[in-house]
């Protein structure tokens, strides 16, 4: 090892090193950690931040995720630090229109009732304090990875080159390198990983306190204007009020930037929000100095989530829309799977590698069977909840109306959107279903009594045309869900 | 020491004060100013209307005859939107005058008789001329096209259904059966110097179809209604016929009036045949709507003359004015948001049964409950907007319903529809009659329809509609073909309008964009105008929305202030006197198509040089 700077000092060698401490990389890190009771492996944790990341991101996760927190010992430490326990979600397909549509968690069978929100920044570091403290990983921020070493024989990535902020260089080895970096991985771009990112657009945050909102501890889905909105809970003060995190979605060609985006989104936005929290936003936006917050979106179809020495998690193994809110739970799942893969092979000789070229197999197999519908389900959501084709349109009346023919519909909807439900059969049938649904809604207006039977038709073919376009995708869901777990293995 | 106030500054209070005056004007208790001035046709109905109403006083007959007098050509002649002569005005004017005491012989209304007769007589004048005639009993009912009563009966969806009409067509078609049915008969001056006899003495009979096959059909159908309309009919007849009286009664609006002036006129005169008397209720409030609906407009050396409108005080007219006429520059009037909000649609009417969205927008005029005016829409949303620096709930529950009615009202061609989705194509109008194209309201490719694309586009833009949405990208390939075909003959007003919109939807480098700042651009003069006054306060405002101010923006605003100065001058100071600036021509209907508002001038003015100062443009 070639060391440039005396500091910090970092040990010879790692077994794993996971490049991003973020959601994703701490829950592995202690996932992992857990994983080896006896504290025989090393573990090294970096970060390009040393606090976090000034982004606002991920905020909302599922019950599943929140199932994960609670069993890595994250999520008791994170209600104290304001994390709010969330009930599941409400869509209300226009500000003036119909009563919403509310998706409860607690109406999932065999399912935890209740999900969390954490404010990002204070998730992460909760967090990060909370592997710090078991003392078994090495935390270290600032670092970027600037390289990937690879073995000079097999070409497997067998560590990492950082770099700090003073312009320090390590090389660090180890026997897994895993990316859990982001949508933007720096790591997975070093690994020559093609980068099939499709940029879906921005979404613009603001933080609102106390939100009047009919169902507080629901992620609300706001519809009907020209991109959707998400308000959800993400902090819980000590005398019980509540702050809440607003998010609007807006195209790829940002309408305002700077200061007049808020001036937009006033015009644009603020009149599809129900009157008592359209007033609050318009206040906020008022009164602010500093230019709204924004991030971009995009849409990674899942790349291979291993190479020989490399496993990708959370954001880095593929990201979509963030309006499912399922990109947290996922990366969490993530960390789970791989950390199994950990626990198999606890019990090896501390010489020999912790995650063998059959642990990340296995990891990937296992990850392919969700990573998909949750993708394809956050893809024909956000599309259907945009609203920018007629077909898109007549997809999302389809939704309400198969929505409000039933609970059993609801949940069912409701178990596939939180990542509770993964076999094809179901997310098949419910895909047909609101297909029904989709020609049932469009031959039927709302308000025009005689709407001319072509405007009908075309909305019919919009919405026919936009389902079949997901026939493709539908395809590789239900093959993701079946593959034999021996064609993988041989395979991959 | 206090900066003393540049010329561009000066030009500004002075154009605001000029807006004040004009706000004042349209507010008057007496006698309101007209800021929507038709042909005269509607001047002319309404007094021929007054020998069955007897509603209008002595100095209201007489500010009408004398606009109507104001307005003859030295050929004897009242001229149409194209300054062309027109035959239909022209025997209307000459009919009315003289039902209202002028002598026929007199040398005007002779020379005007006998441009009447060069023209080919009455006969070749439009319906509304033969209706009258035939009212009069000075032509057979067999001059009008007649519709088939039990048209009436069929389903609002079907194509042949009155229903399927423009707005505007659909009241007068319903009027102008009723009184055919009836039929109507009036006493007046007898007209039949307007017709041109043949050898028998007998008036030469006008054809009512085109010429050709499918027209001699038609004419021969009509022939086959008219004829049996003198046989015996039965209940399905009857029930036609209290259809078509429901549909009248049913119509009227809040306001007193039905769709607009016209239909009012012969909505009255359908009661009044249908038994009706003068004291009942409706017919009351009719003629209280005809009242509102005229005012004073100036003539020739600052002669003021009364003028009948085609609706009572526009309320795009307000919006526009309310938001320049205010205490200082860039300053509403106050109240006038509440005011505009207050006149929003706010229950079902009949542009619902072919758009899918719910209640919203606004009508043409205040109370005007049944119909939306997308085009009023457009500029109260547009006014709201600036205005509402601290938006309410209501306001913004207004401008989401606005977006939804915008986006509903779109036709299959991408295009906008003015009042009614599918208005500018009925079935019905395209059957041979000579006067088919009046069942449409406009033409699917015509200038205001453009125009009306490129507003709803740019207001659909600020409230966060782009082109990601497939009705608004289709609405931009629209404008894009449109610029293509017809550009090259766009007024500027047209271009300026097209360019706003695409600044506000398109990128810098997207075709439409490009070329229709190209196309404005070419428009200056050497002077720095683009045309008129009002041309030119347009072209700035569309240039300050693709640009900071360029050199072309500069030369535009000193071409106005510039003007200002001249006109200033003109008034000598006089707060209350406004100087005559070009008036500006937009879209009417029915037989009115064009409309002239001479408060745009200033408030354009105004307009284009607060925001040509806003945007930091000044001289040097």
């Amino acid at each position: 090892m070639t060391t440039t700077t005396t500091e910090p000092q970092f040990a010879e060698r790692y077994d794993v090193v996971i490049v991003g401490a973020g959601l994703a990389g701490c829950a592995l890190a202690q996932a992992l950690a857990q994983a080896d009771p006896r504290a025989r492996r090393s573990i090294l944790l970096v970060d390009l931040h040393r606090d976090v990341s000034p982004r606002f991101s991920g905020e909302f996760i599922h019950p599943r995720g929140a199932a994960v927190l609670d069993e890595l010992g994250f999520y008791g430490r994170l209600i104290a630090a304001g994390g709010v326990d969330v009930d599941g979600f409400v869509v209300a397909e226009d500000a003036s229109e119909a009563e919403p549509v509310v998706l409860d968690y607690a109406d999932v069978p065999g399912e935890r009732a209740r999900g969390i929100s954490v404010h990002h920044k204070t998730l992460v570091r909760v967090m990060r304090q909370v592997v710090r403290e078991r003392g078994q990983v090495d935390v270290r921020a600032p670092w970027r990875v600037t390289e990937l070493i690879r073995d000079q024989s097999t070409q497997a990535i067998a560590g990492v080159v950082l770099s700090g902020s003073s312009g320090q260089r390590h090389e660090v080895r180890c026997d897994l390198v895993v990316a859990a970096d982001g949508k933007a991985s720096t790591v997975r771009k070093l690994a020559g990983i093609p980068d099939t990112r499709e940029s879906l657009g921005f979404t613009a945050g603001l933080e609102i306190r106390n939100a009047t909102l009919a169902q507080p501890l629901y992620a609300n889905v706001l519809l009907g204007g020209p991109g959707p909105m998400l308000c959800y809970p993400i902090t819980r003060h000590p005398d019980g009020s509540l702050d809440f995190r607003l998010t609007f979605d807006l195209p790829c060609a940002l309408p305002a930037k700077g200061r007049e985006l808020g001036d937009y989104l006033l015009d644009a936005f603020v009149p599809y929000l129900p009157a008592p929290l359209g007033d609050q936003v318009a206040e906020v936006l008022r009164a602010r100095v500093e230019p709204v917050e924004i991030a971009p979106t995009f849409n990674l179809p899942a790349p291979p989530a291993t190479l020989p020495g490399l496993a990708l998690v959370g954001d880095a193994a593929g990201c979509s829309h963030p309006i499912t809110a399922s990109g947290m739970t996922m990366g969490l799942l993530d960390a789970m799977a791989l950390a199994r893969a950990a626990k198999r092979r606890a019990h090896v000789a501390s010489d020999q590698p912790w995650l063998d070229a059959d642990s990340l197999r296995r990891y990937r197999i296992e990850h392919e069977r969700y990573v998909p519908t949750r993708q394809a389900l956050a893809d024909a959501i956000f599309e259907a909840f945009r609203g920018s084709g007629s077909g898109a349109r007549g997809i999302r009346r389809a939704l309400f109306s198969y929505w409000r023919s039933g609970q059993r519909q609801r949940v069912r909807s409701l178990a596939l959107l939180a990542c509770a439900e993964r076999r094809p059969r179901i997310f098949l049938t419910e895909y047909l279903k609101t297909a029904g649904h989709v020609v049932h809604s469009s031959l039927t207006p709302r308000h025009a009594a005689h709407l001319p039977a072509s405007d009908r038709l075309r909305r019919v073919q919009g919405a026919v045309g936009l389902a079949g376009t997901k026939v493709g995708l539908l395809a590789h869901v239900a093959w993701s869900q079946v593959r034999p777990t021996w064609l993988g293995l041989v395979t991959g | 020491m206090t900066a003393q106030p540049s010329s561009l500054d000066l030009a500004i209070d002075r154009t605001q004060s000029w807006c004040r005056t004009w706000w004042t004007r349209i507010h008057h208790t007496a006698s309101p100013w007209l800021v929507a001035i038709p042909d005269i046709g509607p001047t002319c109905e309404v007094l021929l209307a007054d020998a069955l109403f007897h509603d209008l006083r002595v100095d209201e007959r007489d500010g009408l005859v004398a606009w109507i007098r104001s307005q003859q050509h030295d050929d004897g002649s009242w001229r149409d939107a194209n300054d062309q002569p027109d035959l239909s005005l022209t025997c209307m004017a000459w009919w009315a005058l003289v039902q209202h005491g002028a002598d026929p012989n007199e040398p005007a209304l002779d020379q005007a008789l006998r441009l009447v007769h060069e023209l080919g007589g009455a006969r070749r004048a439009n319906a509304i001329v033969r209706l009258w005639l035939a009212m009069a009993g000075v032509v057979p009912w067999a001059w009008i096209p007649a519709v088939p009563a039990e048209l009436y009966l069929l389903p609002e969806y079907a194509p042949l259904s009155p229903a399927r009409l423009s707005p505007w067509a659909r009241q007068m078609v319903t009027a102008v059966h009723l009184l055919a049915e009836g039929p109507a008969r009036f006493s007046m001056v007898d007209a039949g110097d307007l017709l041109l006899y043949g050898r028998d003495g007998e008036p030469v009979p006008p054809r009512l179809t085109t010429p050709g096959l499918a027209g001699d059909l038609l004419q021969a159908f009509d022939k086959t209604i008219k004829l049996a309309r003198t046989l015996p009919r039965g209940q399905v007849h009857r029930r036609s016929l209290a259809r078509a009286r429901r549909w009248i009664d049913a119509t009227q609006q809040a306001h007193g009036g039905w769709f607009s002036l016209r239909p009012t006129i012969y909505s009255l005169l359908a009661l009044r045949v249908g038994g009706a008397c003068s004291d009942d209720p409706r017919v009351r409030r009719g003629l209280d709507y005809l009242r509102r609906a005229r005012g004073v407009i100036e003539v020739g050396e600052g002669r003021r003359v009364l003028a009948q409108s085609l609706s009572t005080r526009p309320l795009a007219k307000l919006a526009r004015l309310g938001m320049v006429a205010g205490p200082s520059p860039g300053v509403p009037i106050e109240g006038v948001r509440e005011r505009l909000l207050a006149t929003e649609i706010a229950r079902p009417g009949p542009w619902q049964l072919r758009a899918d969205t719910a209640t919203g927008g606004w009508p043409l005029e205040a109370d005007a409950d049944s119909h939306l005016d997308l085009r009023t829409t457009c500029s109260i949303s547009e006014a709201l907007r600036s205005a509402d620096q601290a938006s309410t709930a209501s306001s913004r529950a207004s401008a989401r319903r606005a977006a939804n009615v915008m986006l509903a009202m779109q036709e299959p061609d991408g295009s906008f529809a003015w009042f009614e989705r599918g208005e500018a194509d009925v079935p019905l109008s395209r059957l041979p009659w000579r006067d088919a194209d009046q069942l449409n309201l406009g033409k699917p490719d015509d200038d205001s329809r453009v125009t009306l694309s490129a507003m709803v586009l740019r207001e659909l833009a600020a409230l966060g509609w782009r082109r990601e949405d497939d009705r608004v990208a289709k609405g931009i390939a629209w404008l894009e073909q449109a610029l293509v075909d017809q550009g090259a003959d766009w007024t500027v007003a047209t271009s300026t309008e097209v360019v706003r919109a695409a600044a506000a939807q398109c990128v810098s480098d997207h075709p439409l964009r490009r070329r229709a700042e190209t196309l404005l651009r070419r428009r200056q003069a050497e002077d720095g105008s683009f045309g008129d006054e009002v041309a030119t306060a347009r072209a700035v405002l569309a240039l300050l929305d693709c640009c900071k101010p360029c050199v072309q923006t500069l030369r535009a605003a000193r071409y106005l202030v510039a003007r200002v100065e001249q006109l200033d001058r003109q008034t000598q100071g006089d707060q209350a006197l406004v100087p005559n600036v070009a008036n500006v021509e937009q879209p009417g209907f029915g037989l009115s198509p064009r409309l002239r508002d001479p408060s745009a001038g200033v408030r354009d003015i105004h307009a284009a040089l607060l925001a040509f100062r806003t945007a930091g443009g000044q001289f040097e």
